[in-house]
């Protein structure tokens, strides 16, 4: 008795269970995408990658060609009235993925209009079978479905190609992309025919935002799989498609630590952690709230400073620029230097005017994974406001990070400038900061005896009672020194209630 | 050339298989359910019969029994397709030569009957 089978990769006569064959997994090779996959494409599953004329489908569906055959696989790309096989190939040579050493060997290009003109949806139909089996490709990209679509008579003979060809992507293994910009995918409920058939569909987007415009992704349809749901961030730059997977829509790593740690680990400010009854508990999150000079960074620093090559440290920061946090930490703690060159201290700088809050999280996070990061200061949190699109996103993209920090093990300090100068009181620049800030300290400058003064105050702390006195503090070489306490009540300067910082 | 009958209620299969067995140089017939099967081997007898099992009118057990008790047919090879493993099917079907699970490879089909008419 002889049994053969479509899957499995022993060889011709192997056989695999159905849903084995059905969880198998080709990956896009874009970190972000198979992150929005779960894995991967559906082996030898139909996926319509649709989007406008410049929203990326070539260069994703080349990048996703490049990656296979660099795995060891073969990939066919087959064109139908797009754009002509050697500007194409010249505009690939500009990105990185581009190896020209495996053009016509593991991927192969192949026009097939001319035929498809002459003989129909059926010598397409022949055309890519006979060509998948000529080149043993594994993957198939037909770029133009288009044009395919107008030699379809009757929607019925268009519903018969797409399941002929999902034989065929059975039949020979063959994961299958077909590239697309007909039609709308918005809300409308503009469904094509090929739509109900496919086992993915991907949009890809461009939005305008005032004089932004900004990509993104989004897995419409993913059958029998988990994926992210929504839209996600996408840029398309000299290395090709990068995804960027929406905070707020990622998993939480691992199971959180307790919420009750009792551990306190050390602000690097002796006074302060006195105050807070032994320092800041263990993967909390703290916002530093107040006005510009009044030592934010500064406190941001003798925190990080605190970092070990056993417990990692990473500053993200908005406004300086790293050789200038160096140089001002470098005065109170003369290890910080070595320890930034040493890899235990690293600065994430993100001076760029239009970033995407996505990509920032998701470099933070990933080098939180990678070195076994303890300590993240966010150094201006509002650095976020400027590149969050929509703005509303904001506070759920906050408690999403907070929640993924958390999550990995990290205690999180982050500064928040209130626009302020001086004075009693102040106004959070967020509506709450709840989802951010467990634990809140507040700077202020304050009019005394003639003179501008600092003082800090601890407003919340998680679950732990501490010292509410307002101490004032001064900040010399040796860095943040709190000097003492006011020395009565009437010393301390009133606050009206709510007028603070919200949450 | 060997004649070759693929015997399948599912569109596509069918489409599939004759183009791929043409391809290799075989004259093909199909039909869509084991009744039908039987008509087009009355008209033509084939070399070998590839046979999805779960057919409406007929199904593919049905006519590998028939085919056997027939002093005249009971020598074609006769290739079980199914969606299921074989172990899920041995206690309905027996007789056939060779299994062939879906999805199947192309090069799988070919290989197999080369084997299949070699043998004959």
């Amino acid at each position: 008795m002889t049994e053969t089978t479509g899957t499995g990769d022993p060889g011709p006569l192997a056989s695999a269970p159905l849903a084995e064959s059905l969880g198998q997994r080709l990956p896009s090779g874009i970190g972000g995408l198979d992150t929005l996959l779960c894995g991967g494409f559906v082996r030898h599953g139909i996926t319509i990658i649709h989007g406008a004329p410049g929203a990326g489908k070539t260069i994703l569906s080349n990048q996703i060609c490049y990656a296979h055959a660099a795995a060891g696989g073969r990939a066919l790309y087959v064109t139908l009235l797009s754009e002509q096989h050697d500007r194409l190939l010249a505009n690939l040579a500009q990105l990185s993925f581009f190896d020209q050493s495996r053009v016509a060997r593991e991927i192969s290009y192949v026009s097939a209009f001319r035929l498809l003109e002459r003989d129909g949806l059926a010598g397409l139909l022949t055309l890519l079978r006979r060509e998948i089996v000529a080149h043993g490709a594994s993957i198939l990209v037909l770029d133009g479905l288009v044009a395919a679509e107008a030699y379809a008579t009757t929607e019925l003979e268009l519903k018969k190609f797409i399941h002929e060809l999902q034989m065929l992507a059975g039949a020979a293994d063959c994961t299958m992309f077909l590239l697309t910009s007909a039609g709308h995918m918005d809300d409308s409920g503009d469904q094509r025919p090929e739509h109900t058939m496919v086992d993915a569909i991907i949009a890809l987007r461009q939005t305008p935002y005032a004089w932004r415009v900004e990509r993104d992704i989004h897995i419409r349809k993913f059958r029998g799989s988990n994926h992210l749901r929504g839209r996600h961030a996408m840029q398309i730059t000299s290395d090709g498609v990068m995804v960027w997977p929406r905070t707020e829509a990622l998993p939480v790593a691992s199971p959180p630590p307790t919420q009750a740690s009792a551990t306190r680990i050390s602000c690097g400010i002796a006074g302060l952690d006195k105050m807070l009854g032994g320092g800041l508990p263990e993967f909390s999150s703290t916002v530093v709230l107040g006005p510009t000079g009044a030592g934010k960074t500064g406190m941001a620093l003798h925190f990080l400073a605190q970092s070990t090559p056993q417990a990692p440290g990473l500053m993200v920061s908005f406004y300086e620029a790293p050789d200038h946090l160096l140089a001002r930490a470098g005065g109170f703690a003369p290890q910080f230097a070595q320890r930034a060159a040493d890899g235990v201290i690293r600065f994430a700088w993100h001076g760029e005017a239009e970033g995407l809050i996505d990509r920032i999280a998701g470099e933070l996070l990933e080098d939180v994974r990678r070195r076994g990061v303890r300590r993240v200061v966010i150094d201006g949190l509002l650095g976020f406001e400027g590149l969050t699109l929509p703005p509303e996103r904001m506070p759920r993209f906050f408690r999403a990070l907070m929640g993924q920090l958390r999550a990995l093990g990290v205690t999180t300090l982050c500064t928040m400038e209130v626009p302020q100068v001086a004075g009693t009181t102040h106004r959070a620049p967020l509506d709450s900061l709840t989802p951010i800030a467990e634990n809140l300290i507040l700077l202020r400058h304050v009019e005394r005896a003639g003179r501008l003064e600092r003082n800090v105050s601890v407003m919340k702390l998680r679950g732990s009672a501490f010292d509410s006195t307002l101490r004032a503090f001064e900040i010399g070489p040796g860095g943040i020194v709190l000097v003492t306490a006011f020395g009565s009540i009437d010393d301390v300067p009133p606050r009206s209630p709510g007028d603070a910082a919200g949450g | 050339m060997a004649t070759i009958l693929v015997v399948d209620d599912e569109f596509g299969i069918g489409e599939l298989l004759e183009a791929l067995l043409q391809d290799d140089g075989h004259r093909v017939l199909t039909a869509m359910n084991g009744r039908h099967a039987q008509e087009r081997i009355a008209e033509a007898r084939p070399d070998l019969v590839i046979s999805d099992l779960m057919m409406p009118v007929m199904d593919g057990a049905t006519l590998l029994k028939a085919l056997r008790e027939s002093s005249d047919l009971r020598d074609i090879p006769f290739v079980v397709m199914c969606a299921l493993p074989e172990n899920a099917i041995s206690d309905r079907i027996s007789g056939y030569d060779a299994f062939l699970r879906k999805p199947f490879k192309l090069a799988a089909i070919s290989a197999l009957v080369r084997s299949l008419l070699k043998q004959e």
